[in-house]
């Protein structure tokens, strides 16, 4: 068995005449917490879309562990199943509680049964710190209560891997610490983390390796004291020089 | 043998039979052949006319007649008058009368000459109440004139039968409100009496009523089959494969983009002159179903578009196949969104049935448009009104409701910061909501385009 979780080699994608992706080799093992940086347009999101094929890759080839996602003959329902992703807009069932929204793939496509679903989704909305709104609708909870559930949801599949993208730049301020707080306790438990963000302090605590990506390739990979303190690409420095 | 006493016999034998022919003879004939009497009024209770007709034989003249009705008529208001019919001619003949109890006794001056066609008519008789067939006795006073010298003659006829139902209950309802001095001060009100005339109101029910079910059957039946027609365009519609959705895109623009009027009659006529012939009530939901598939499927298209693609990109993530994704997260987000204008969609096509009636199907227009003709008065399209209203304003207050709702599920918004929908004739309106467009389009910016009737 492979001992990356993800293994991404040569990826490219293309919209149209534009290149998005321009050759992105990436390995994740397990348990790593791997946050990408990168200015806006770099690609970032991108690349953890193509992992799930949310995003058809052009050329280039993605393995989960040692399934080849990116074999056209690959189940991709049965691959995505094992990689969970929180969205940036939370996307959680609206017509569905809380609960429902944790359970509803849980018995429709693990095929457990209702007793099963139930008290795996209490579990880990408890987890996430929403023991209390198991039963509301999504619309009677705040962004970052939305977002948590939409974790809790992910992790209810049992995951190999968790994929964020960009999920704490929707929220208001006041409420990114409580997601933040979430996937430093799912780091801490050693859940493989693929992190897309902008909150640099969640890089530097958290991370176990920075990724910083621009214009469609990676310019420089390290701790998160490497690339924040020593940056050797200019490219990085720049951006770095402009956040802070 | 003794031939005298013989012969003498036979001779006054042959003399009283000779005699005895002489005066059948001389005698009037049967006098009336062929009398029959009909009543105008199918119900009985109500004053109504009865008409009398027979032919006189051509060797007596009938002077006087006496009608005996049936135990418990009333005759105290009856009027008369009498004609003899000559071809074409009529010719007014004087009579004069009196009833007493349930007989009518008239006189004829001069009399009715033989071989003419009587005509009496015998105005405002009151029938019992009780349906049935009746007996109408007549004596009659005839004068034949065939030996010179008249010879009257007294003879009665019990052959003429008449019958009638009982009032219906609405009849007896429209009766007991002819009586009301209040009912005849409200009729005589113009505005009132030609639109909400109360005895038109309880007999107009029953008989527009089975229209109403008729429309409503075929609104049962054609519905569902454009639930199902219009998810097979919608999905037509968005379909990768091109002439699929060139079928569905044909089919709905020139469903949508032609008259239903059009559509009805191409369907009731044109198909029959083409030698089709299929029964009506099935060509009636044939054409609704036809009608609304299109409009649902336009619905149904822009319900599931409106879904924001990241909840199929979250159920794909989480595993969730194109079906399942389809049936537990996008269907159910659709189903709500588009609830209120299926509703809609509902409401006008059940108002578009009226449209049958210009095929002669006998739905509530037609029904009320039978008896605006008998009557000359306009109340019974009040009453239909009244009936598509049953089924409508409800409906339109629930559209109300789940539009709120929509929009509770929706933006988070509880139900006390909105101004309260009200239902009813005067539901939802107000000063500043007097413009229901503005209200909708506000309140369901995220659900799919409406249409405002066709």
């Amino acid at each position: 068995m492979s001992q990356y979780i993800v293994r991404i080699e040569g990826l490219h994608k293309s919209f149209g005449k534009l290149e998005v992706l321009k050759g992105v080799d990436l390995k994740v093992t397990k348990g790593e917490v791997v946050v990408v940086l990168g200015p806006s347009g770099s690609g970032k999101s991108t690349m953890l879309r193509c992992i799930n094929k949310l995003e058809q890759p052009t050329d280039g080839k993605i393995f989960l562990e040692d399934i080849e996602i990116t074999d056209p003959k690959t189940n991709i329902n049965e691959v995505r199943e094992q990689i969970g992703m929180v969205f940036q807009s939370f996307n959680l069932f609206p017509h569905l509680t809380a609960k429902g929204n944790v359970m509803l793939a849980q018995r429709k496509v693990l095929k457990r049964d209702k007793a099963e679903a139930t008290k795996i989704a209490e579990e880990q909305l408890r987890r996430v710190g929403l023991g209390d709104k198991m039963d509301n609708f999504p619309a009677q909870l705040s962004g970052g209560q939305q977002q948590r559930v939409a974790i809790a949801r992910a992790l209810a599949m049992d995951p190999h891997v968790m994929l964020f993208d960009e999920v704490t730049s929707a929220l208001d301020p006041e409420l990114v610490r409580g997601v933040l707080d979430v996937m430093k306790g799912l780091a801490a438990a050693g859940m493989t983390m693929l992190v897309v963000t902008h909150e640099m302090g969640f890089a530097r605590d958290v991370a176990s390796r920075v990724v910083f990506m621009d214009e469609g390739v990676i310019c420089e990979e390290g701790t998160a004291e490497e690339v924040f303190d020593h940056p050797k690409s200019d490219r990085t420095k720049d951006f770095l020089g402009h956040i802070t | 043998m003794d031939r005298g006493p013989r012969t003498a016999r036979r001779l006054l034998l042959g003399l009283v039979l000779a005699a005895a022919m002489l005066f059948a003879v001389a005698a009037p004939a049967l006098a009336l052949t062929n009398p029959q009497v009909t009543v105008d009024q199918e119900a009985g209770g109500a004053p109504t006319r009865f008409t009398f007709v027979s032919l006189t034989d051509g060797d007596a003249s009938i002077t006087g007649m006496d009608f005996v009705f049936p135990k418990g008529f009333d005759l105290s208001k009856v009027t008369f008058d009498t004609v003899t019919l000559e071809g074409l001619i009529r010719n007014k003949v004087k009579v004069t009368g009196a009833a007493t109890g349930e007989t009518l006794s008239v006189k004829f001056d001069p009399s009715i000459a033989p071989s003419s066609t009587l005509r009496v008519q015998i105005y405002a008789v009151v029938p019992t109440n009780e349906g049935g067939t009746y007996p109408l006795k007549l004596s009659y006073s005839a004068e034949s004139t065939a030996t010179g010298t008249p010879v009257a003659t007294q003879r009665t006829d019990d052959t003429m039968k008449f019958s009638y139902r009982s009032p219906t209950i609405p009849e007896r309802m429209s009766r007991y409100l002819d009586a009301i001095p209040f009912v005849t001060q409200w009729n005589s009100v113009k505005a009132l009496g030609m639109f909400f005339k109360p005895q038109l109101i309880v007999t107009s029910v029953p008989m527009v009523i089975t229209g109403w079910f008729l429309a409503l059957a075929w609104i049962a039946f054609a519905f569902p089959i454009a639930i199902v027609g219009g998810l097979c365009f919608a999905f037509m519609k968005m379909s990768k494969v091109a002439p699929l959705r060139w079928i569905a895109a044909a089919y709905i623009n020139v469903i949508r983009g032609t008259p239903l009027f059009l559509q009805i009659f191409v369907a009731f006529i044109g198909l029959r002159i083409a030698g089709f012939r299929v029964d009506d009530n099935i060509t009636a939901v044939a054409v609704l179903a036809m009608n609304s598939s299109a409009y649902l499927a336009e619905i149904f298209r822009a319900g599931i578009q409106s879904i924001n693609k990241g909840q199929f990109e979250a159920a794909s993530s989480l595993g969730m196949n194109y079906a399942q994704s389809m049936q537990f997260v996008i269907i159910p987000q659709t189903v709500k969104r588009v609830l209120p204008t299926m509703t809609s969609e509902f409401i006008l096509l059940f108002k578009d049935t009226a449209l049958f009636a210009a095929v002669g199907r006998p739905e509530l227009m037609y029904a009320a448009q039978n008896i605006v003709a008998n009557t000359g008065n306009m109340t019974p399209f009040v009453v239909i009104a009244a009936f598509y209203l049953i089924i409508t304003i409800p409906l339109i207050n629930f559209v109300g409701r789940l539009e709120s709702k929509l929009a509770v599920s929706e933006h988070g918004e509880s139900p006390t910061d909105r101004p309260k929908r009200r239902g009813g004739l005067f539901g939802g309106w107000s000063p500043a909501s007097a413009s229901p467009e503005l209200v909708v389009q506000a309140s369901s910016a995220a659900a799919p385009p409406r249409r405002s009737g066709r």
